[in-house]
């Protein structure tokens, strides 16, 4: 009875074309059929039941937009907001999940979804994987690099080839090499001449030795594959706004090249506290690159906390001096005991009066 | 009753009720500490033991192809819900999950104790608010220079000399300015001053307001003084950050010179001090829980915060 309900909807349906109420319908029957028939306990109706819809729900994916081939003849057409509705039917996303992979995380943005849903784990995914562990990359790095980015499995293995080798003709190490790919999974998706002309910029831009280079792309993996718009409203506003010379910023982003990812507005704030606020001049800020890393209102606390014990003091001619680098490491704790050399209920209320 | 570790977020989270005394760094906006607050809450309960993903239905229909290999078998042998596991619905916890409500708001550039209502607390919160409890602040004023917004980040807009200036005309200027707020206060109530109610009213001592359209200041007190900068303690109900900054330019603008406001902190509200209030390091869970109970001590030895019939005011 119920079968030929869906009959009468589906021949409806092609009619009408009205495909996505239809759809609704149908999981509607089909949700009832099944709750209906398993609290009665007899197993054989509902392959009877199931089996006649299977044959003339298999054209549906190929004249719809098909969401997936690869789980159970009930889920298919059910439309869903997340893809945990479909995992317990899908050996591939199952694969993903014991991979560790956050399938929460992938769904949240657009289009990738869908695009996993689409994946076959032998067919598209496995290949990638063995690829990967060749490159020496842990197993354990898997999930987290597949839920940064899940767009990894559409490129051809021969291209991810071609970009390995690219990267060890520039002499990146092979632990480079893996770090650069744990770190940032983006970087496969950049063709070698993208990725070239990147390295290029940046070596040009700051007459980078190639070692040096390697460091930086090492270092900060990320800053490579970085939107180039931003990065060079950084390099203006380190080099213009703030006037470091070119040798002072070429150790500065070595040493910290994750000050080009800074939005130029923050570093510009950190920058006048640290030059005007703490009167440190450039040499001693490209020296500890980690004060212009820090945010400024910690910079600001601490230095003035500094300043009220009377500690504040970062030339290194004189007695009593403080390393600037030491003010922004560890966390409040460390700062007050070790650098500070006071207590914490001191500094607690310090903060409370500010 | 022997105090236990607890390891379970479920356990933390039904626990997670009270009012929370956080203090609010200047130049953070309200919003943005809730969120900070909120996210941390969050990540702690998220740190700490979750709940297992449920099972499935006894009979459910094996989909898979039923093979040893086979790994969707191999799932639902276990009858383990993977559509339950943190990797597919996310984190168990979200900021969206906490109820979360301020008592009374802070400016931007207005430091101090910040009140918050977590979940069930969200009732004492409510309350506290509709009894207008007073709020003291300490603003400092420099003088010499008057900006556009009357607060030291914008564009100067006047100069004058303060050399004639002393603590002792500031106390003054105080003093009569308290007197005349506390007539305003009278006049709010809607009572004629020349009337036997008015007097009755007046013999209770001072009264609240009963919405929360106008400020009433209760008392200004010059506390410090030092040249070019001086601090005043300020009572007061239903005030503003603007409120505020204008009273220090009005003040500075009667003893012939300009000032702005350089500091404004508030550092108690109701019972609730500065010296409980939770630092920015200390927003992780642990010292979350631990400021909703000490707020919760607070509120039991003070009950009448949270009912007040009488239209005078305490505390």
């Amino acid at each position: 009875m119920f079968g030929s309900a869906i009959r009468n909807i589906i021949i409806k349906n092609a009619q009408n074309a009205a495909k996505f109420k239809a759809i609704g319908a149908q999981c509607r029957h089909l949700r009832s059929n099944r709750s209906t028939q398993s609290e009665a306990d007899t197993l054989k109706p509902i392959d009877l039941t199931t089996k006649p819809n299977d044959k003339e729900l298999e054209p549906t994916p190929q004249d719809s937009s098909a969401v997936a081939l690869d789980f159970g003849n009930r889920e298919a057409h059910v439309p869903s907001f997340n893809l945990a509705a479909y995992v317990n039917n899908s050996s591939t996303l199952q694969h993903l999940v014991s991979l560790g992979v956050d399938l929460h995380s992938i769904e949240r943005r657009k289009g990738l979804g869908e695009f996993v849903l689409r994946l076959d784990f032998e067919k598209n995914i496995k290949p990638c994987l063995s690829f990967l562990a060749d490159q020496g990359i842990a197993p354990d790095d898997f999930g987290r690099m597949i839920t940064k980015n899940p767009l990894l499995f559409k490129e051809d293995i021969d291209d991810l080839q071609t970009r390995v080798e690219y990267l060890k003709s520039k002499r990146f190490s092979d632990e480079a090499i893996q770090r650069i790919f744990t770190q940032n999974p983006f970087w496969l998706m950049f063709s070698t001449k993208r990725v070239n002309r990147r390295l290029g910029y940046f070596q040009k831009e700051f007459h980078l030795s190639g070692h040096d280079l390697r460091l930086m792309a090492t270092k900060e993996p990320n800053l490579i594959t970085y939107k180039m718009e931003h990065l060079r409203k950084s390099v203006f506003t380190l080099r213009e706004e703030m006037g470091f010379n070119a040798k002072e910023l070429q150790s500065l982003i070595v040493r910290k090249p994750r000050l080009m990812m800074i939005p130029p507005d923050d570093l510009v704030e950190r920058f006048s506290y640290i030059h005007k606020g703490m009167g440190l001049p450039h040499s001693q800020i490209v020296q500890c690159a980690e004060l212009l890393a820090s945010r400024e209102f910690r910079l600001r606390e601490r230095h003035e906390f500094l300043k009220l014990l009377g500690r504040a003091q970062y030339d290194p001619q004189k007695d009593l001096y403080i390393s600037p680098r030491t003010i922004v490491q560890g966390n409040n704790f460390y700062f007050v005991r070790n650098v500070a050399k006071s207590d914490l209920e001191t500094f607690d209320l310090f903060l409370k009066t500010r | 009753m022997a105090l236990t570790k607890v390891y379970d977020a479920a356990t933390v989270f039904r626990h997670l009720n009270g009012v929370l005394n956080v203090y609010k760094p200047a130049g953070m906006k309200v919003g943005h500490v809730r969120s900070a607050v909120l996210s941390n809450i969050c990540k702690g309960l998220n740190e700490m033991k979750q709940r297992e993903p449920r099972k499935l239905p006894e009979n459910t229909q094996l989909l898979g192809t039923g093979t040893a290999a086979d790994s969707v078998l191999h799932n639902i042998a276990k009858n383990v819900d993977l559509s339950d596991d943190i990797l597919c619905t996310g984190p168990r916890y979200m900021p969206d999950d906490i109820r979360c409500a301020t008592v009374a708001s802070l400016g931007h550039h207005t430091s101090g104790v910040l009140l918050f209502g977590i979940n069930k607390g969200l009732r004492q919160s409510s309350r506290i608010q509709k009894n207008r409890p007073v709020r003291v602040y300490h603003v400092t004023g420099r003088m010499g220079t008057a900006t556009e917004n009357h607060l030291p980040d914008s564009r100067i807009t006047a100069r004058s000399n303060h050399k004639h200036i002393s603590a002792e005309r500031i106390s003054g200027l105080a003093a009569s300015m308290q007197a005349s707020h506390q007539r305003k206060m009278y006049e709010l109530c809607g009572v004629d001053l020349q009337t036997q109610a008015a007097y009755e009213l007046a013999c209770k001592g001072l009264i609240r307001p009963a919405d929360n359209s106008l400020p009433v200041i209760y008392g200004i007190k010059l506390i410090y003084f030092e040249r070019p900068h001086f601090t005043l303690e300020v009572h007061a109900i239903n005030e503003t950050q603007e409120y505020l900054t204008a009273l220090v330019h009005d003040m500075a603008l009667e003893l012939r010179t300009v000032a702005h406001c350089s500091q404004l902190r508030c550092i108690r509200h109701a019972h609730f001090d500065v010296t409980d209030s939770l630092l920015r390091h200390g927003w992780h869970l642990p010292g979350i829980v631990k400021n909703l109970r000490q707020q919760q001590e607070i509120l039991r030895a003070h009950p009448q915060m949270l009912e007040q019939e009488r239209i005078e005011l305490h505390a």
